[in-house]
């Protein structure tokens, strides 16, 4: 990845674990998703954020 | 009394707080939000009598309306083209038409829209935290390269750096990912200037913290759990979703329950999830708060939370009442409950797939 064209976040981003690739796999087209962690059980905690005009 | 949920009914809150509430005899319908199926169809009548029906339901004087997770609106598919542009707009204005005019009827509505509208705004919620008592670190928001670099050239000052919204990055073709995380940043790693200009974000003074405190607020009731993961990361979230964080429930300091609740009626939330940082010295630093945030998760982590059935009776608690939600809690099932009739394909699956991820991106 090259620092200089890439945003601060994404070069602050955690990359995952194979465990936790493994957890959050479905879990991206949920609705409610805020992937911003992971929750390999009924997605409770993912979410807390929501975004867009209706949330 | 009817509760109306906007959400979808498979919304991971909503299914089981639903399923509990029915359980107790009262009536619970989903609306997730306008669309041009008959479902998600809506008319405000405005003749003197004035109704609001949504999809098949009828808002009614006395009803609560839990503004959950409505989806964005969908226009019928089918328009033409050159219509489009103009119809989606369309039907962005006419559903918040009806969420601002909730605020007009003789209905409870949790939140209602405009103060949710606001308080989403993470600069709006550390202000108006401060002005009611609350400590808050110092933050600077900015896409502007000398204000960030000042930021950062504070005396003996640690800065942690996050985004306004959170975001995955996936590998084309690939399972490597990566999410966004709050993160640690000293003045020798900050990028070149170009790079601070290619999205604003979040500067914030790092708070000496030894755990965390996530808060619900329902009301008058306010309920905070220590959450303590060995590993003391900055980001208690990843931990949490793998299950190595626990949730005490612990008193609240009364300055701070004053602080929340002052909060609370001054920016008209009365429903939501917090998060604050405890220090060394027992201080709570308020750090956010999601309006509608989750916390049934709460409840798999500790069971004698009961947030299930707390929420359920604030929903559903009489006009005025001053009890204690405890009081009407026993009322309503547990999720532990559900969650076992969930495993035996008792109760219908959470959480179908459905529209586009607006937090997933593709990198190569």
């Amino acid at each position: 990845m090259d620092p200089n064209n890439r945003v601060l976040s994404r070069m602050g981003a955690r990359e995952l674990t194979e465990q936790e690739v493994d957890a959050v796999q479905g879990a991206f087209v949920r609705h409610t998703l805020t992937p911003c962690f992971i929750d390999k059980k009924q997605q409770l905690l993912n979410g807390d954020q929501s975004i867009g005009e209706c949330g | 009394m009817k509760l109306i949920v906007l959400a979808p009914e498979d919304d991971n809150h909503t299914a089981p707080i639903k399923w509990a509430l029915e359980k107790a005899g009262q009536k619970v319908v989903c609306w997730a939000g306008l669309s041009w199926t008959d479902e998600g169809q809506s008319s405000l009548l405005m003749d003197g009598d004035d109704t609001l029906i949504l999809g098949g339901h009828s808002v009614d004087p006395g009803d609560v309306i839990w503004i959950r997770r409505p989806e964005v609106p969908v226009p019928n598919p089918k328009v033409s083209e050159s219509d489009k542009k103009f119809a989606s707009l369309e039907y962005r204005c006419f559903y918040h038409s009806i969420a601002y005019f909730f605020e007009t009827l003789p209905v409870w509505c949790i939140n209602n829209y405009s103060a949710a509208r606001v308080m989403i705004q993470k600069a709006v919620q550390i202000r108006l935290a401060r002005q009611c008592g609350l400590k808050t670190p110092a933050t600077l928001m900015s896409n502007n390269p000398a204000a960030v670099r000042k930021f950062f050239s504070r005396d003996n000052a640690r800065t942690i750096c996050k985004g306004f919204t959170p975001h995955v990055w996936q590998k084309e073709g690939k399972m490597s990912v990566a999410i966004t995380e709050t993160f640690e940043l000293t003045s020798d790693q900050l990028p070149s200037d170009e790079v601070l200009t290619y999205a604003p974000a979040i500067y914030q003074e790092r708070v000496p913290k030894e755990y965390d405190i996530r808060m619900v607020l329902m009301g008058n009731h306010i309920y905070s759990y220590a959450l303590k993961n060995k590993k003391q990361a900055l980001d208690w979230r990843q931990d949490a979703g793998l299950g190595h964080v626990t949730a005490e429930l612990v008193p609240t300091p009364p300055d701070v329950e004053k602080g929340v609740l002052e909060f609370a009626r001054r920016s008209g939330v009365c429903f939501g999830s917090l998060d604050f940082g405890v220090d060394a010295q027992g201080t709570w630093w308020f750090l956010e708060i999601n309006e509608e945030g989750q916390f049934l998760w709460i409840d798999q982590f500790n069971r004698e939370a009961r947030l299930l059935e707390k929420f359920c009776a604030f929903v559903t608690a009489p006009q005025g009442s001053n009890l204690p939600l405890e009081a009407r809690q026993d009322l309503f099932p547990s999720l532990q409950e559900y969650e076992e009739l969930l495993k035996n394909e008792q109760v219908a699956p959470i959480g179908r797939p459905r529209q586009e991820d607006p937090f997933l991106s593709m990198e190569a």
